[in-house]
């Protein structure tokens, strides 16, 4: 028997996971995975790439396994041909698959600023041609061990740093800045961080911790340029008013890469439209990971990725043809220093019960310990919670979430439970 | 005869009023001829229990004037007859009568009149203040002809009145113009609480808008409300409570100062302009600039005023607003600084929307409690108020104090300093409170309420002034309890009968049949789960120990299947049986600890320790491991841990049986065992004793006819020998023996109970264990061999498990939402080519 090929675009997060499962699941010889990325690394763990900028972690140590599938590092998928079932690099192989995995990610979003020259600006997948154009100097995105890498050497070179977006990445990012010696400055739109996750009284004393390491926060500003020649000098914003800076990171956000699945017809909305076996409108093609789009949602998070790829491994190895993927609770965690946040579910409490009943919430602060703890609580379940500082039964509490199973009598019992730190 | 006494007058017998003739006569008995002028037609009451009238509480009840009183001091109250002026020059005063009556001393403790918004139609038949019986006994008698009230005013007086409409089966309206309830008391969350648990009454909560005109029907009487918005309410009657005003007319028409908003001026003596005349109550403005509208004040400033006019040095320089009260069965208090207004106050809270509870606490930055808001749940005011006051930071975390007390009460007034006031109506200390228990002779609360005053004014204290003088009572003997905690009289040994014999299969069964209900705690959840883990093959539970509700019943230890260590990283160690590992399982360990950077050491217990892992690496290091082999070594667990052995025969000279080859077994035997205390074991292979078995839980020594089988040793801090059970058994006898031993011991050893202390506290000792273990006198040596055929039987490693189930793996996995983001508070330096936690001051420093 031929071993079924599977090509997998992209060696990220998902992709490696992906292999390693299908691999581990399948009988010998069954499959012959090959990784095919851009990047000139093997897939990596990129959700730690803060811990590379705050001198952690060397670069080797993020690796992850992928069970012995081939990695063609630096092999950039430039088509696709789902009819043919072939792809091409961009290093000039050409190669034919029984089965292809979308895994490109997801790409970081310029700043919200006035577009660049045209030869300038980047492409859908959030990249600038290098050699024509090269980005202001000064600059940063933080996606890959290269960014990473840019952005170290840079710092030596800067004094005050911005981050521009106060999402859980511009959060961390802006804590190691200012670990690393720099005078940092938070920009965000909203009125208050991590909008998307967090309430503003959780979002104080997120901020309050920030303040604690030194960074400025500055909420409610929105930045519409980048000031300077050759290199970087200051930002400007909507209401007038500047900023002096030598270093900025862009934390504005991502986009999921879909160049090749658009240009190969596929069905793309934000991300590449996948149904729950993971399946694109391309008949032998599949997505996960940060560029898929399941059910209207585009996940951008490992955790996600991890779960579409395990779902995928088990039907592509056979192991569990019928396997389905319903899909990944929100969920979020930030672990930057002293600074811990777990937002789960419907944190903001945004939703409203199908049923009509009210959210109610079980609310537990103490600023003297900068912890903040909320529960909100349909009927029965819990639809959503938000831990700050003291994380004590995120464990539990997810689990609770995600298997929707009916909360304690008493709800404070899930935040006052014997966690993992005590 | 001429009457050589001094002459006081007191205009107005309220509740401040009553106080100081009592301070008066006695401080000063005889010593004052005593006139009383009274506007209502009856002796001073209790007007803060006011409303307690409609549910029963007769006006004879309420009254605060003694039988005899008046005789006693020779007063003379004259009723239904209020002062109309006040001449100082002559220094007398006029009554509605037309009495005069002179005085040396004059009191005015006037108290105040409600405010009434001047609203077209506020004095159409069916409007109504809140204040006397008199008004009570009106609006009652509207009540009878309505069907809906509505209540102007959502503070304090106006809720207590919604309340009473309410309980006489009114529908009713709160009409409140400040955007919230009890602006003045509460916070924005506590009056949002409030109104939630108000309108689950039943009663309609209008906010932000005010009464604009009282409508009349055909009758000539209130038949509606127009509010400001444009709303017009249907209702039968309208109860003013839109706050009051310090009756202050008869100053103000006889030249004595009164204060901006009202209020006569007076001294921290509580005297006014004139040195003849004092002021008491809320008609008064304090030496604080302050008009107190609470009873605690106005009897402070009866007190300072009582001692001045009887030649003492009182003085009343402010209060501390603090309110309780049980609003339409809501509690309610706020105390200090409710708002937090202070610089760089921090707030601590709780709250609760489905129990509608609310509470703040407001905390200055060096931790000392300023004020608090309580709402929904008020028993921690008696022991909140007092700590503010004290004016030093709480012993108890600020979060302790917020979160609900527990059933069975844990933080009491222990609690407070000796120094807090938990009397404030009468100022006394919780010091004075035990000092006249424990010297004082008082042996009940009637007593100490007798010797201290305190718990006789606004009675708010009483409940604690109970638990304060219990427990004085009980410091002597406190009586013993040998219950596990207060959710289970039981000892360990009693549960575990009670789960083997009714087959409880559930925690949640357990504590609400046979303990106190409720969730538990951290100690009685671990040992349940242990019972529950050994009997889990026989009640057909699942047998992995994060199971279900199992989960939430482990150690913190069990919780992750890791050792917590120092820095909150954790520790992982494989199980070697007898020690005994091959190269490849030693170069799988090297490499896992290199390549998740651990550090390694090898342990007591003849296996390697690999330190610093993150609880998001538990997975991916087990996976490694298990696949390479190893199990679980259930350091983490209250289970059997080792089983150390010599080499033994095999290779040594002295040797006589193969202790590894036994210890390998008894290992396996044995492994994943839950048992009141960690376990340990050794097999030496002669007399030598090289594995140092007579140190462990049981301890096995080769003899050249069999196996020596000696039991309760125990190294650490409180060393024992072990004693010796069997002598020369063959192989089968001394496995049966060591499963009977210890099964025994699972079902009957306390919490936290090694064999050895077990061993020495069962009566008969190690006569009683040899008859039931060896010998079965005890006839459940069959029970005992069944209960551990069925842990061998089912013991699965739950490592292997817990890989293979992704439920199960959720717990790790989402402890760190990205598998691989370490726990950044864990941190390494460096040391002797491996790492180690950095200390309290490096992980500081390294941030
Ligand atoms: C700094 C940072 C911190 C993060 N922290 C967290 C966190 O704490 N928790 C969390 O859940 N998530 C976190 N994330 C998000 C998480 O990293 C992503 O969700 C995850 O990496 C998604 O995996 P993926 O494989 O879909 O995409 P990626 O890991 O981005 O991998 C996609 C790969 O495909 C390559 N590629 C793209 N197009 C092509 C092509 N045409 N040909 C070949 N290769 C291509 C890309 O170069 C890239 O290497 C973080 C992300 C960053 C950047
Ligand atoms: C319904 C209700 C509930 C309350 N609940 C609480 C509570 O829970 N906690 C708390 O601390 N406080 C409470 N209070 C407030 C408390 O009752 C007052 O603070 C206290 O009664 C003040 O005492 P006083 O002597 O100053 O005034 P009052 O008790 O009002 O006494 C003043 C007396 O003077 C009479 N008077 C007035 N003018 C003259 C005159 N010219 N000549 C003669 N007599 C005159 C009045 O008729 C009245 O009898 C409550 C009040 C009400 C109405
Ligand atoms: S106990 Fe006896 S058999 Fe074992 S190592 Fe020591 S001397 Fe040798």
């Amino acid at each position: 028997m031929t071993p079924r090929r599977i090509a997998v675009v992209g060696a990220g997060m998902a992709a490696a996971r992906f292999a390693h499962q299908a691999l581990a699941l399948a009988g010998p010889g069954e499959l012959d995975i090959t990784l095919y990325g851009r990047e000139p690394h093997a897939p990596y763990n990129r959700a730690l790439l803060t811990g590379v900028l705050a001198g952690r972690y060397g670069a080797t140590a993020l690796g992850l396994p992928t069970g012995g599938a081939a990695v063609r590092a630096g092999a950039e998928v430039t088509d696709i041909d789902p009819a043919a079932r072939t792809l091409r690099t961009a290093t000039g192989e050409a190669a034919r698959y029984d089965a292809l995995v979308l895994a490109t990610g997801a790409g970081p979003l310029p700043a919200p600023v006035p577009p660049p020259p045209a030869a300038d600006r980047p492409d859908a997948d959030g990249h600038r041609a290098p050699e024509r154009h090269a980005p202001r100097r000064g600059v940063h995105v933080l996606r890959s061990l290269a960014d990473a890498a840019r952005l170290t050497e840079d710092v030596p070179l800067a004094r005050r740093a911005t981050v521009v977006g106060g999402g859980a990445l511009g959060v961390d990012a802006a804590r190691v800045l200012a670990g690393r010696g720099l005078r940092v400055h938070l920009v965000h739109r909203a009125p208050h961080l991590m909008d998307r996750h967090l309430d503003a009284g959780a979002a104080a004393v997120v901020r309050r911790g920030l303040e604690a390491v030194g960074v400025t926060v500055l909420t409610g500003r929105e930045v519409t340029a980048l000031l300077g020649g050759a290199r970087v000098t200051g930002l400007a914003f909507a209401d007038g008013g500047r900023h002096a800076t030598d270093l900025v990171v862009l934390a504005c956000g991502v986009r999921p890469r879909t160049r090749l699945a658009r240009a190969a017809g596929l069905t793309v909305r934000d991300g590449v439209v996948v149904d729950d076996t993971l399946a694109t409108s391309a008949p032998g093609v599949y997505a996960i990971g940060d560029c898929a789009e399941h059910r209207g949602v585009v996940h951008g998070r490992a955790e996600a990725a991890w779960a579409q790829a395990d779902v995928l491994a088990a039907r592509l190895s056979g192991a569990r043809p019928g396997a389905r993927y319903a899909g990944s609770p929100r969920f979020l965690r930030l672990s930057a220093g002293g600074l811990q946040v777990a937002a789960i579910g419907d944190s903001t409490g945004d939703s409203t019960g199908g049923d009509g009943s009210p959210t109610d919430t079980v609310h537990l602060a103490d600023a003297t310990r900068g912890s903040y703890k909320k529960l909100l609580l349909r009927g029965d379940r819990l639809v959503g919670a938000l831990l700050v500082g003291d994380l004590t039964g995120v464990a539990d509490l997810t689990a609770v979430h995600e298997r929707s199973e009916p909360v304690p009598r008493d709800p404070l019992h899930l935040l006052t439970t014997e966690g993992a730190l005590q | 005869m001429t009457d050589t006494r001094r002459r006081l007058v007191l205009a107005g017998h309220g509740m401040a009023g009553q106080r100081l003739l009592e301070a008066v006569t006695d401080r000063a008995p005889g010593a004052w001829r005593i006139t009383v002028l009274a506007e209502e037609p009856r002796p001073a009451y209790d007007r803060v229990h006011l409303t307690s009238w409609f549910s029963g509480t007769t006006a004879e009840d309420l009254s605060l004037w003694p039988a005899g009183f008046a005789a006693e001091h020779d007063i003379d109250l004259r009723l239904d007859d209020p002062v109309t002026a006040v001449d100082r020059a002559a220094r007398t005063v006029t009554t509605r009568s037309g009495h005069t009556v002179a005085y040396d001393a004059l009191v005015l403790a006037t108290g105040s009149r409600p405010f009434v918004p001047p609203v077209p139609g506020h004095d159409t038949p069916g409007c109504f203040v809140y204040r006397t019986i008199e008004d009570l006994e009106a609006i009652r008698d509207r009540a009878a002809h309505t069907g809906v009230g509505t209540v102007v005013g959502g503070g304090l007086l106006g809720l207590e009145a919604a309340g009473a409409l309410r309980e006489m089966g009114l529908h009713t309206h709160v009409v409140e113009f400040a955007p919230r309830l009890m602006a003045v008391q509460v916070d924005e969350g506590g009056g949002a609480a409030l109104r939630r648990r108000i309108e689950e009454l039943g009663v309609v909560v209008h906010t932000g808008v005010g009464g604009q005109a009282v409508g009349a029907g055909a009758d000539g009487t209130v038949d509606s409300l127009t509010l400001s918005d444009g709303r017009t309410l249907a209702t039968g009657m309208v109860v003013f409570s839109a706050g009051v005003r310090p009756r202050d007319e008869l100053a103000r028409s006889c030249g004595l100062p009164v204060g901006e908003r009202g209020g006569i001026v007076v001294d921290t003596r509580c005297r006014t302009a004139d040195p003849h005349i004092w002021a008491v109550g809320e008609c008064a403005q304090a030496a604080d600039g302050r008009v107190h509208g609470l009873v605690a004040p106005a009897y402070a400033m009866a007190e300072a005023a009582a001692e001045d006019i009887t030649g003492g040095d009182g003085a009343f320089t402010g209060y501390e607003a603090a309110t309780k009260l049980k609003l339409l069965g809501v509690d309610v208090a706020s105390f200090g600084d409710a708002h937090g207004t202070g610089d760089g106050a921090l707030e601590v809270l709780y709250s609760n929307t489905r129990a509608g509870v609310y509470k703040k606490l407001v905390v200055a930055p060096d931790g000392r409690l300023l004020g608090g808001v309580l709402v929904g749940d008020a028993a921690a005011y008696d022991l909140l108020r007092p700590l503010a006051a004290a004016g030093t930071p709480p012993a108890t975390p600020p979060e302790q104090l917020v979160l609900p007390t527990p059933e069975g009460g844990a933080a009491g007034p222990v609690t407070l300093p000796d120094e807090a006031v938990v009397c404030s109506c009468h100022n006394v200390t919780k010091g004075a409170v035990r000092a006249a228990v424990s010297e004082g002779g008082c042996a009940d609360v009637a007593a100490v309420k007798r010797c201290t005053r305190a718990g006789t004014g606004c009675g708010s204290c009483v409940r604690m002034l109970t638990t304060l003088v219990d427990d004085e009572l009980a410091a002597g003997g406190a009586p013993v309890t040998k219950g596990l905690c207060e959710h289970f009289a039981h000892t360990r040994a009693e549960l575990f009968e009670i789960v083997r014999v009714k087959n409880v299969t559930t925690f949640s069964r357990l504590i609400d049949e046979h303990g106190s209900g409720g969730e538990g705690c951290d100690v009685c959840k671990p040992v349940v789960g242990s019972i529950l883990a050994t009997l889990n093959p026989r009640l057909g539970n699942s047998v992995h120990i994060l199971d279900g509700e199992q989960a939430a019943l482990q150690d913190t230890n069990d919780h992750f299947l890791a050792n917590l260590q120092r820095n909150g990283s954790y520790s992982v160690v494989p199980r070697v049986p007898g020690g005994e590992i091959t190269p490849e399982g030693l170069i799988t360990i090297g490499e896992i600890a290199r390549d998740f950077g651990l550090y390694t050491k090898i342990t007591g217990g003849q296996r390697i320790d690999l330190f610093g892992a993150t609880v998001d690496q538990l997975p991916l290091i087990w996976r490694r491991l298990v696949d390479a082999g190893f199990e679980s070594g259930h350091a983490y667990g209250k289970a059997l841990r080792t089983v150390k052995s010599c080499v033994g025969q095999t290779w040594c000279r002295y040797g006589v049986q193969d202790s590894v080859a036994l210890a390998i077994e008894l290992e396996l035997r044995y492994r994943g065992l839950r048992s009141p205390h960690k376990v340990k074991a050794a097999v030496s292979g002669c007399a030598r004793e090289c594995a140092e078995a007579r140190s462990k839980d049981f301890g096995v020594i080769a003899t050249s006819a069999g196996w020596n089988l000696y039991v309760g040793g125990n190294g650490g801090m409180t060393p024992r020998h072990a004693d010796l059970l069997l002598t020369d058994a063959d192989h089968a006898t001394l496995l049966r023996t060591i499963d009977r031993f210890l099964m025994f011991y699972v079902r009957t050893a306390d919490r936290l109970e090694r064999t050895a202390p077990w061993i020495e506290r069962m009566e008969g000792g190690l006569e009683h264990l040899r008859a039931v273990v060896v010998d079965d006198a005890l006839g459940i040596c069959d029970e005992l061999d069944a209960l551990m055929a069925r842990h061998t039987e089912t013991y699965e490693d739950e490592w292997r498990a817990t890989l293979e189930d992704p439920e199960r793996l959720r717990r790790f996995v989402s402890f760190a939402n990205a598998p691989g983001t370490p726990d950044p508070t864990v941190r390494f330096l460096p040391e002797r080519g491996q790492i180690r936690p950095a200390r309290e001051h490096e992980a500081v420093a390294a941030r």
